[in-house]
Parts: C-alpha cells; sequence; structure tokens
C-alpha cells in the first residue's frame, strides 16, 4: 500500500469510484481508494441501477445528464460491459397538475439540452402494450435515459480509474484522520497511513460516522428502501423472442412507483409512505452486504395500483423483495462539495440516487478539488447548505419525509410540514396571530404571506398561480404605497474586527469597502472563473471593524469562505453575532413619518442619505443600527436590533403605523417587489456560472481597485466579450407566471434561459430575470419565453423597471 | 386427509452470516429472514397434493418469535389454507420442536407431516425423526419424490451411494430433500390474500410443553478467513508448490 497519495478516496461504492475516476481522468494519477469491504458494499450492489434524467433542478439535472452521457462510453473505454439499457424512459401522468409539473420540468430539460417529449395516451399504449392506460391522461418521455447494472458500472469505473494509474485497496478499515505539521492529512487504516493533500469521504450509510472523525456534523441517516421482482412473465418472455426491444422504465408518480423489465421479469420500486430511517446511531458493526427485512404491508397500496395498470405484474410470482439501506438528506439531494471548516476535505455524501449521480458527481467534485471551481453551479447540492438545527431528530423525520415525498408534485413554492417550527424569531407569535402562512428555510419559520381575516391560512399550490396571489398582491400594494414590515431576522451576521480587517475583506470582495465610518456597501465574493460566490452588505463600525450581512441560508457556505480566509496571524477576530440581531426592515413611502414618530434621530435625507448606517434608540430598543437599504426599492431602514427588543419593536412599528396603514409582508411579496427593482437574488440570478459582469453588477465591479478572486478572469471576458447578459423581462402571461429556468426564445430558437420569475403586482404583467446572448439584451427587443411550454412574448426592460433612478430610495 | 406443514424462519440464505460480537449466536436483528428452503420445498409439496385432489387442507406450523407470522403468511400466500404460530422467544432446540409439534399433530389430526430434512440454521437434521418417534409414526427421510395412493405413501429417498424407494403406511413422516420440487413463489394478489388467512397463535403453555434448552451454547465462532492467494509465475512454479506447499501431486 501506498503512504503517499495526493488524494484518497474514502468509499467504494459508484459515487467513490466515480470520483477516483474523474481524478485519474483529469491527470491525478497519483491517487487511491480505499474500501473497509468490498467494492458495491453497502448501497449500490443492491441499487436498482435507475438512470432517470428527471429532475427539476438545474444542478442535480447537470449531474445526471452528464452521467448518462459517460456511462454510454465505458464499455469502449475500458472493455468492461456496464449492462446499459436505453430503453428510456416513461413518466405518466394522471391529473393536468402532473402534467403542469411536467412541463415545468421541460423548462430545465430545454434549458440543460435533455430531450423529452409530451406523449399521449395512444403513444402510451404503444410504448408500452401491457400498460392498462385507463385514467391517464398523458406522459412524458426521455429517449435517452434508461438503467445500468450499477456494479458493473462500478467495475468499469474501478478499471478505467486504475488504467490511469489510480490504485484502490479494498478489506481496508479508514481508523481515523489526522494531520501533518504542513497541513496534509493523514488517514489512518488498519493497514497503515497515507499521507495525503485531498481526502474525499465518499461513505454512503457510513457518512455521519466518517465525518464525525473530523468533527463535523452531516444530516446523512439512510432510508430503507424496497423493490420486488418478479419470475417470468410469459408476455415478456413472448415479447423478446419476437425480437421486441425492451420497453421504457414506466414511472407512474401518482402512485409513486417505478417499474423496469429484468431478465423478462418486472421491478416494482416503490416510494411509500412510513418507510422507516435505518442505522440512526451509526452502522452495526460489520455490515456489508445485508439487506433488511421486507414489509409488504407498506408497499400495499403501490403494488394495488401497479397491479392495475399492469396486470400482468400480479398474474406471477415474486422472486424476490430487495429491502436495503439509501443515504438521504432532509432534502433528497446530495451534498458535494468542502466538509465544513476543513481545507481540502471534501465531501460527496447523502446520494439517493447515486447509481445516476455518481458520474457527474464525480466529474464535478473533481474539477472543483483540481480547479478550485466545479465549473458548474452546484448550489442545490453544495455540502454547506445544511446548519447546526439539521440535528439528529431532525435529520431522521426530514430524511423520512423526502424518501416519500420522492414522487410527490413537487410545486415550485412548495413547504414541506417535517420539523416544524424550529427556529422562530421573538416576532413569530405576533406574525402567526396576524395571519401569517409560514415557510420554512436553513430551519427558520419566515411569513410567506398573511392571509387576511376569513381567508384560509394555508397554501394550495399550483404551477400557475397558488392561492396566495391576490393577497400578496395586497402587500405589494402596502409596500408601495403606505408602509411595510419584514422580519429578516434569519439573516447571517458577523462582526469582523481586528487591524487585519479591512485588509481581510477588501481581498475577498469585488467592491470597495465603505471608507467612512456608516456607509453600507454591497460586495460579493467571486470565484477564481469570475462568477459570484458570495453576496456581503457590508457595514463599517469602525477603521478596524465592520459589520456583515448575507442569506440566512448561506450561514455555513459563507462562512466556511470567511473562516478559511482568515489570515493565520491572528489580526481579524470573527464573530458570528447571527442570534444576537433580529432584523425588521420598515419600508415603503410613509417609512420616515413612522419611525420619527418612535425616535428623536434625523431621519432625513442630508442627515440620514441611503446607504447609510447610524445606531439609534426606536421606542424603547436602544442602539439600533438603522440601515437605510430595502432590498424592495422603497425608502426604507432595516433596523438591525437587540434580538431582546424585538417584540416591543413590533409592536410599537404596528401601534405607531395604524395611522399610516401599516401592513407585514411576507417573502413572496418581497420576492416580487425586489424583481421588479432587478435586484438579483443570490443562487438564482448570482450564480457560479455566470460571472459578475455577465449578471451586470458593473456598479459591485472596481477591476482598478486591486487584486480580488476573479479578477483576472474578468479582465481576460472584458476582453474576450460577454456570453451572456442579464436582462429584465416583460413576460405578457396567461394565468402562469416564471418561475425561473424557462427557456427563452428568439425566432423558436433558445438564445438564453430564466434565473427567476414572478410576478410584478405593482407594475402589473409577468416578469423574470434571464441570461440571454448579448445580441439580444438591448432594451427593447422583443423575444419570447415557454413559460409551462407555451411561447409568451418578452420584452426586453430597461434595468430596474420600477423607479429606474432610484428617486424613491433617495427621497 | 389434512397435511401438517412446519415451517422455520432462518437468516436469508443470500445474507451473509454474522457473528455476534460477544460469540454468543448470530446477528438476526433487522437482517432479511426468510422460510427455511427446505420447509418451502414441503409445503410446495403438500400444495400440490391439495391441488391433485389428494389432500384436503394444507396447514402450516411455526415455532418461535413473533416474527415467524411472516413465514407462515408467506407459506400462505403460497397456497396453505391455514397457519398455526407457537409463539415464544425462547431458544427451541430439535426435542423441544419435536414436543411442540406432537401437541399439534394431536390437536389438529394430519393424516401426513411433511417438512424439511432439516434448516440451514442449525443443520440439525433432527427434528423429523424426533417427531416420528415421539408419534410413533412411520417415516421416511430426504426425499426427492413423494406419491399418495389410497393409505400409502411410496418415497423415494436419497441416500449415499444412491436413492432407496420406501413405502410408509399413513399416517407418515416424510422430510423433504433439495429435488423434490422447485417451489413456486407468490403472485402478490396472493400475497395480499394470505394476510386474511387463518393464523392461530398460542403458547408452548397452552399445548403443555417443557421446551428447556438440554443444550448450552458455550462460544459461537466465524470460520477462519481465508487467507489471500499468490500468483504464481509460470506452470513450473504453479507444479512445483502445487507440490511442495499444497501436497496436491
Amino acid at each position: 500500500m501506498k503512504t503517499h497519495a495526493r488524494a484518497v478516496v474514502v468509499g467504494g461504492g459508484a459515487v467513490g469510484v466515480g470520483v477516483l475516476y474523474h481524478l485519474a481522468k483529469a491527470g491525478w494519477s497519483d491517487v487511491v481508494l480505499v474500501e473497509r469491504n468490498e467494492l458495491t458494499d453497502g448501497s449500490t450492489w443492491h441499487a436498482a441501477g435507475l438512470l432517470p434524467l428527471f429532475n427539476v433542478s438545474y444542478s442535480v439535472g447537470q449531474l445526471h445528464q452528464y452521467s448518462v452521457e459517460l456511462y454510454k462510453t465505458l464499455e469502449a473505454e475500458t472493455g468492461q460491459d456496464v449492462g446499459f439499457h436505453g430503453c428510456g424512459n416513461l413518466r405518466l401522468a394522471r391529473t393536468t397538475e402532473r402534467m403542469d409539473e411536467y412541463k415545468y420540468y421541460l423548462s430545465t430539460a430545454d434549458t440543460i439540452g435533455v430531450e423529452c417529449h409530451i406523449l399521449g395516451v395512444d403513444e402510451i399504449r404503444s410504448l408500452w402494450p401491457l400498460c392498462n392506460t385507463e385514467g391517464l391522461i398523458g406522459a412524458i418521455f426521455h429517449p435517452t435515459d434508461g438503467h445500468i447494472a450499477p456494479a458493473d458500472l462500478t467495475m468499469a469505473l474501478a478499471k478505467g480509474a486504475r488504467a490511469r494509474g489510480a490504485e484502490i485497496y479494498r478489506q481496508t478499515l479508514v481508523t481515523g484522520f489526522g494531520r501533518t505539521p504542513t497541513g496534509e492529512w493523514i488517514v489512518h487504516t488498519d493497514k497503515g497511513d497515507i499521507t495525503c493533500e485531498h481526502v474525499i469521504s465518499a461513505t454512503g450509510n457510513y457518512a455521519r460516522q466518517t465525518l464525525a472523525m473530523v468533527g463535523v456534523d452531516i444530516p446523512v441517516i439512510p432510508v430503507e428502501h424496497q423493490f420486488l421482482v418478479t419470475e417470468e412473465i410469459p408476455e415478456l418472455v413472448a415479447r423478446k423472442a419476437a425480437g421486441l426491444p425492451e420497453m421504457p422504465i414506466l414511472r407512474e408518480s401518482d402512485a409513486s412507483y417505478y417499474m423496469r423489465e429484468e431478465r423478462q421479469g418486472l421491478i416494482l420500486g416503490p416510494y411509500e409512505k412510513g418507510a422507516p430511517a435505518w442505522a440512526v446511531d451509526g452502522v452495526p458493526e460489520g455490515f456489508g452486504r445485508e439487506l433488511l427485512p421486507p414489509d409488504y404491508d407498506r408497499l400495499e397500496p403501490h403494488i394495488e395500483a401497479a397491479i392495475n395498470r399492469v396486470p400482468v405484474f400480479g398474474q406471477v410470482g415474486v422472486k424476490d423483495c430487495v429491502n436495503g439501506p439509501i443515504a438521504y438528506t432532509p432534502d433528497g439531494s446530495p451534498m458535494i462539495g468542502p466538509a465544513y471548516g476543513l481545507r481540502n476535505f471534501w465531501i460527496s455524501e447523502g446520494h439517493s440516487f447515486g447509481i445516476t449521480a455518481a458520474g457527474g458527481a464525480g466529474h464535478y467534485l473533481a474539477n472543483w478539488i483540481i480547479d478550485g471551481d466545479p465549473g458548474i453551479d452546484l448550489l442545490a447540492v453544495d455540502s454547506r447548505r445544511f446548519g447546526p438545527y439539521a440535528t439528529r431528530t431532525y435529520t431522521t423525520r426530514k430524511n423520512e419525509e423526502a424518501y416519500e415525498h420522492v414522487f410527490i408534485l413537487h410545486y415550485p413554492h412548495e413547504e414541506r410540514p417535517a420539523c416544524r417550527p424550529a427556529k422562530t424569531s421573538p416576532a413569530y407569535a405576533r406574525q402567526d396571530t396576524m395571519g401569517a402562512v409560514w415557510g420554512q428555510k436553513y430551519g427558520w419559520e419566515r411569513a410567506n404571506w398573511f392571509a387576511p381575516e376569513g381567508v384560509q391560512r394555508r397554501d394550495v399550490y399550483s404551477f400557475r398561480r397558488g392561492n396566495w396571489f391576490p393577497h400578496v398582491r395586497a402587500e405589494c400594494r402596502a409596500m408601495r404605497e403606505r408602509v411595510g414590515v419584514i422580519d429578516m431576522t434569519p439573516f447571517t451576521k458577523w462582526l469582523v474586527s481586528g487591524p487585519g480587517a479591512e485588509a481581510y475583506l477588501d481581498r475577498l470582495v469585488a467592491n470597495r469597502l465603505p471608507k467612512t465610518i456608516g456607509r453600507i456597501n454591497l460586495c460579493h465574493v467571486l470565484t477564481n472563473r469570475g462568477t459570484v460566490r458570495s453576496e456581503f452588505t457590508i457595514v463599517r463600525d469602525a477603521p478596524d471593524r465592520f459589520y456583515v450581512v448575507h442569506a440566512g441560508a448561506a450561514e455555513m457556505y459563507d462562512g466556511h469562505l470567511l473562516h478559511r480566509e482568515l489570515p493565520p496571524d491572528g489580526s481579524v477576530t470573527l464573530e458570528n453575532v447571527t442570534g444576537r440581531y433580529g432584523v425588521l426592515l420598515v419600508s415603503g413611502p410613509h417609512a420616515r413619518d413612522l419611525l420619527s414618530r418612535l425616535t428623536s434621530a434625523d431621519l432625513s435625507g442630508a442627515a440620514f442619505p441611503w446607504l447609510s448606517c447610524r445606531h439609534i434608540d426606536i421606542g424603547l430598543a436602544p442602539q439600533v443600527r438603522a440601515m437605510r437599504v430595502s432590498y424592495v426599492g422603497e425608502l426604507g431602514w432595516e433596523l438591525h436590533h437587540p434580538i431582546e427588543y424585538q417584540t416591543h419593536l413590533f409592536d410599537a412599528l404596528f401601534e405607531a403605523g395604524r395611522d399610516y396603514g401599516i401592513a407585514p409582508v411576507g417573502m413572496r411579496a418581497m420576492d416580487s417587489l425586489r424583481l421588479e427593482k432587478t435586484y438579483r437574488a443570490l443562487g438564482t440570478d448570482l450564480n457560479r456560472e455566470n460571472s459578475a459582469l455577465e449578471a451586470g453588477l458593473h456598479r459591485f465591479v472596481h477591476l482598478n481597485k486591486g487584486a480580488f478572486i476573479g479578477r483576472e478572469a474578468l479582465v481576460r471576458q472584458q476582453e474576450a466579450g460577454l456570453p451572456y447578459k442579464l436582462v429584465t423581462l416583460k413576460v405578457s402571461v396567461n394565468g402562469a407566471d416564471p418561475l425561473g429556468n424557462e427557456p427563452v426564445l428568439s425566432n423558436g430558437a433558445v438564445i438564453g434561459r430564466a434565473t427567476s420569475g414572478g410576478y410584478a403586482h405593482w407594475l402589473d404583467h409577468g416578469i423574470a430575470l434571464a441570461y440571454v446572448r448579448p445580441d439580444y439584451a438591448e432594451i427593447g427587443t422583443e423575444l419570447e419565453m415557454a413559460v409551462l411550454r407555451e411561447r409568451r412574448p418578452a420584452l426586453v426592460l430597461t434595468e430596474s423597471p420600477h423607479d429606474p433612478d432610484n428617486l424613491r430610495l433617495r427621497a | 386427509m389434512k397435511v401438517l406443514v412446519p415451517v422455520k424462519r432462518v437468516l436469508d440464505a443470500y445474507v451473509p452470516a454474522r457473528v455476534k460480537p460477544d460469540h454468543s449466536g448470530v446477528v438476526l436483528d433487522n437482517v432479511k429472514m426468510s422460510m427455511n428452503p427446505f420447509c418451502e420445498i414441503a409445503v410446495e409439496a403438500a400444495i400440490r397434493m391439495k391441488e391433485a385432489g389428494q389432500a384436503e387442507e394444507v396447514i402450516l406450523v411455526s415455532a418461535g418469535p413473533q416474527k415467524s407470522q411472516d413465514v407462515i403468511r408467506n407459506g400462505l400466500a403460497m397456497g396453505a389454507d391455514r397457519g398455526v404460530l407457537i409463539q415464544t422467544d425462547e431458544e427451541l432446540q430439535p426435542l423441544a420442536v419435536a414436543k411442540l409439534l406432537k401437541a399439534v399433530v394431536e390437536q389438529e389430526g394430519p393424516t401426513l407431516v411433511l417438512m424439511g430434512k432439516q434448516a440451514i440454521d442449525g443443520d440439525n437434521n433432527q427434528t423429523g425423526q424426533i417427531l416420528a418417534a415421539l408419534l410413533g409414526w412411520a417415516q421416511a427421510t430426504f426425499c426427492s419424490k413423494l406419491e399418495l395412493a389410497g393409505d400409502t405413501l411410496t418415497a423415494t429417498r436419497e441416500i449415499d451411494g444412491g436413492l432407496e424407494h420406501v413405502e410408509l403406511a399413513l399416517p407418515a413422516i416424510a422430510t423433504v430433500d433439495l429435488r423434490l420440487n422447485e417451489p413456486r413463489y407468490a403472485t402478490l394478489p396472493n400475497i395480499m390474500k394470505a394476510k386474511k388467512k387463518p393464523l392461530a397463535v398460542k403458547a408452548p403453555t397452552d399445548l403443555g410443553v417443557d421446551i428447556a434448552p438440554r443444550f448450552k451454547t458455550l462460544k459461537v465462532t466465524p470460520p477462519p478467513e481465508r487467507s489471500a492467494g499468490v500468483k504464481v509465475a509460470s506452470v513450473a512454479e504453479l507444479v512445483e508448490k502445487l507440490r511442495t506447499e499444497a501436497k496436491a501431486l
């Protein structure tokens, strides 16, 4: 066994071997993989081998697409048959809502280039003659995916890796990790130590145990998944004898199962309610190739539905019921990227669709390790998207929920019920009394909208318009015409101080730091490719002290960066003060009048200009950090206050605001209002695929300020010309609003994609932010956007169509 | 005629057995368990007799923990009529099982008991023989062929070096071997219907049987691990090693 390597992959399932293969393929021949038992043990060996391209997430969709393309070439490359069956896959729909979901997905498919068609009932019958089409209204068909033999796939990837110099050590147990004084990792195994630069953890069911060895807690707990295998079915034997092709994989989403051919029999895989988490406190010693006891009772409704849909399925015997554990995460997506707080320790864990993801996850993670950037936006699968709130109990319940939600209708505004409420701000109870309809993000309860008296307090989802539409509209009007309050307490907040604070922050961000005390600047951290990684609102408190605010959900994602970039000399102190301060945004034309009733501070435009910050008393609340910024684009202040005063402050605002028609405002209204101002949202409009210049962040990027991350790439791009430009589109909608991911077309050809969208309630039209090719970015250009497959006119508007000169903000 | 088929719940044949860290036994918690394959063959034989009109009722009986219901349900899904579970979490040894089965035979009054020649967990190969002795019935063990005609059961036994044909006067006990038949798989509709078939649960005390173990397990250890092989460079080296190390030549 080697004692030194460039990288050590822990875990020999499809995912681990997939990373090893791609590291080796990229030229890192000095890489090794250690596996406690045998390759494929754990979950790979009992996987059903499906390769579904269907995924609404832009990130995950691209991982899967890469995998399928790679797998088709592996046999030619390695000589190892991988059992690739390109039979395609057919997703059935019983309801128009389900068809809407498919149409919504087709937007993503179109923008990433996945072939997919909508089929009618007759076409279903011709592709799947054994299917009873009663009750169906249609389907979507992916002709290019299919299924694969997971063990053979793993062996082919292993063969390809070995051929490029990688080594694989089986029956080798990792017992711990250490570090050398120079910062290299030492992987301790029962066969000896390996010193290496990078470690990659791909340990499936063992994820929490592996990461616990380096002090990192990740919310990966397996859930039991069962599938049934029948004996031969005469009709399928006859089809084969007649030389007919294998029928596509059949998915009846409305009954939550998949079905495919296997040796002239059928496999049925239901995603049932009540499947339990497994090995919550760790995988039993010695577990490798065991299966769990089957439980037919849980499967019964799915079995009945399957027999109804495919009668021959019930006419033959069941050879086997395979019940094995599959890794899950609270949102059902894998975790790919750096382990929080550690340098050169990477994870690719929590893969519930590991066979489909192994190729793409391996490819993009290898890019990330080697180039410092995955090359596509992976925020949806980022390894740092969960925080400390994702405890063992939370994870267990959410992972079971994620499992049973695999086939439910995934509405774009979906909120899931498990583990609610978890984190609440003090004003939660007040907002609840006011009719808040809650959502959860990063464990925080946030009011999505407020139901007026007599209106049902729950979301009725739709791919077109939800029941909240008129109420969100009223909230938008309150904000634009009167004054509104948004609870933004979940913001992540840091105090950055010390003699090195200025240099430290300055090197990170593309904008200049605020020069004078009390100034506020919006600053972005870019990747070395010049794309946008993070967004911070930075306030200068003192020459050597800054207050840094960013998205609540980015606490770990950005915290990882802030800690990693700290200078080693101790000249900077970083303190997370998220829990210390609440945040209420008070905004609207009456914001100043209202606040003047509660404070003696001078709030005039001259004394307290836009983008400045003062510490003032409001009501009984002392030392409120009032920041004159507003994400909704109106006169307003974000009041960052000591958390213990929140209820008081909230009450005082609503008491004093009664005369002004004050209204509580939720997240959905905020999103509509910010779209009207072309305020880009991090994670969608600002992402790791489009550069800061493409995003139109010119005002916040100073190429001549000196060195910052991503500067060189931007300079190069500026010379070469921008491939895309962010534009604001007025979309003439017809009962369904854009949501992001829709293709933008000109003369029928895709020339861009939307990154977010909705209805602009104040301007009263559909709206979207989209990246389009620069020759289509001129104001007034007439384009089209496919919204739920319907082509709608889309007109390029001026940036910030509402109040383009910021007169209201500066009032 | 009633046929009684005892069935046992064992670690699934395709699941590797893991010895408990304290060497007290094999890990059976939360791993896949199935009907002993030889019991499946006995169930299949009984169902075929019923399908041929030779038996009126096929009754399954199992002794063991509550979960043993699963293997009874499995047999019911294959086509048996009803089940009896003698529920106990105590360790059961062949003598105790045979006594329990004797009590069930006396209650149910079958003419034929069909059972596996042995279970794949303990490999005891005792229960059928002891039961025959306790009942004083004729027995045919290791059966690869069974034929019923009137009051006579003709059986083909697999014995060392050949086959033995025997005739038994009913009532009788036959223990079945691998080549008797290939058991069917239950269809899903039958699996679901099996849940509604009668299954009586009894305790050993209901049958007045003392099930106390007569043997004590001292220690269970896994077989020694195979050491890794070596690669030989040439035929000559292979022959040399076969001669000197393996002493096979």
